[in-house]
């Protein structure tokens, strides 16, 4: 029988890559696509797939509270997390939230067919980073791994994790409570919720709050270009 | 007609990607990839392509650099952005820099074909998702 897998990634064009990658597996098949978090639990539950596999930064529902969702429906799921970032949090994040697999983006068509055969096999595949915190965290006996870690804030709930995601897309509250099926009113009390737990005033603090939190991720353009000539005095 | 294109991206999935969406189309082929500006400078003199579709942010030397350096070395060369940034400042930069093309890699499996097609025949062709329309100029 042919293992079954499920991409999740924002970009057709990577997930052509990625499909392209693991179909030239024998025995493999890219059962289903979905192009954000959100899709990716129905078409989850839809296929019941063997393996997925999400992207990190995914628009309307991340990567992270993807996988979270996920093994709430099912803890037999197996997910493996895209990202185009190694940072602690996001290691110690995808580990939390219960993913079997870590690989880097850059690093996908080396590692990742790698990746599915150790999760067929019952087994977990992490980049020698995660191997790396994993052994020091151990070391630690538990003892935060990280010591230039930022004081925590209070925790969000799941859905105020998933309205903050989508008020720091640009979506306002009425957009919000359309795409999660829920009254603007319930919405705006969430809101509330949230900038009075955090502490924060304005769209601008939330939205920081949520690239500094790994919910929505960004993309910096190059440096400027630097003269090559000579400066006048 | 027949194209021949080269591929920059530093992420090989990307690159797969590209090449499997341009090979699905009759008479184009992929001749060669590279994972830098620098390489895609080397990789422009030595295959001589029609059309270099290229990435803005990668490592080593990016793709605005590239493109400046390349519309000197090879001034035949058509040159088609495919990247992340969504913005009519980095559009700008990459049109002045020399490039015919712009797409966003989230549209790109929709444009792409599209902006080989018009840069190909030395048409600008530029797409951002704030754009409602597409931009073709002769």
């Amino acid at each position: 029988m042919k293992l079954r897998i499920l991409l999740a990634d924002d970009h057709e064009i990577v997930r052509k890559g990625l499909r392209a990658l693991l179909e030239k597996h024998e025995g493999w098949e890219v059962c289903g696509e979905a192009s954000d978090g959100r899709e990716a639990v129905e078409k989850a539950l839809q296929l019941n797939p063997d393996v997925v596999i999400v992207d990190i930064g995914m628009p309307n529902l991340n990567g992270l509270d993807t996988t979270r969702q996920l093994l709430q429906h099912d803890p037999h799921f197996k997910v493996i997390v895209l990202t185009i970032t190694d940072s602690d949090q996001v290691i110690r994040e995808a580990l939390d939230a219960g993913a079997r697999g870590f690989v880097l983006k850059s690093d996908a068509a080396r590692d990742l067919v790698s990746a599915v055969e150790a999760l067929q096999n019952k087994r977990m595949f992490f980049t020698p980073r995660v191997n790396d915190l994993v052994l020091a965290g151990f070391l630690e006996k538990g003892q935060t791994v990280s010591r230039n870690e930022a004081p925590k804030l209070p925790t969000l709930t799941a859905r105020e994790r998933e309205i903050t995601q989508l008020l720091a897309e640009g979506n306002s509250s009425k957009e919000v409570a359309s795409l999660l099926n829920l009254s603007t009113k319930t919405v705006e009390t969430h809101r509330s919720n949230i900038m009075r737990k955090l502490s924060f005033h304005s769209i601008r603090d939330l939205v920081v709050y949520a690239i500094k939190n790994n919910l929505i991720q960004i993309e910096l353009p190059p440096p400027p270009k630097t003269p090559t000539g000579p400066t006048a005095a | 007609m027949t194209i021949r294109i080269v591929v920059v991206d530093d992420h090989p999935i990307v690159r797969q990607g590209l090449k499997t969406l341009l090979e699905g189309h009759s008479g184009w082929q992929v001749v060669g990839e590279a994972s830098d500006g620098a390489e895609a400078v080397e990789k422009a003199k030595d295959l001589t392509p029609d059309v270099m579709v290229l990435d803005v942010t990668m490592p080593r030397m990016n793709g605005l650099e590239a493109c400046r350096l390349l519309r000197r070395q090879s001034p035949d060369l058509e040159i088609l952005f495919v990247t992340q940034h969504d913005s009519p400042q980095m559009m700008r930069e990459a049109l002045e820099a020399g490039a015919r093309g712009y797409v966003v890699k989230s549209n790109a499996a929709r444009d792409l074909l599209a902006a080989v097609e018009a840069v190909s025949e030395h048409r600008v062709f530029t797409a951002l998702n704030e754009q409602q329309s597409y931009r073709q100029v002769r």
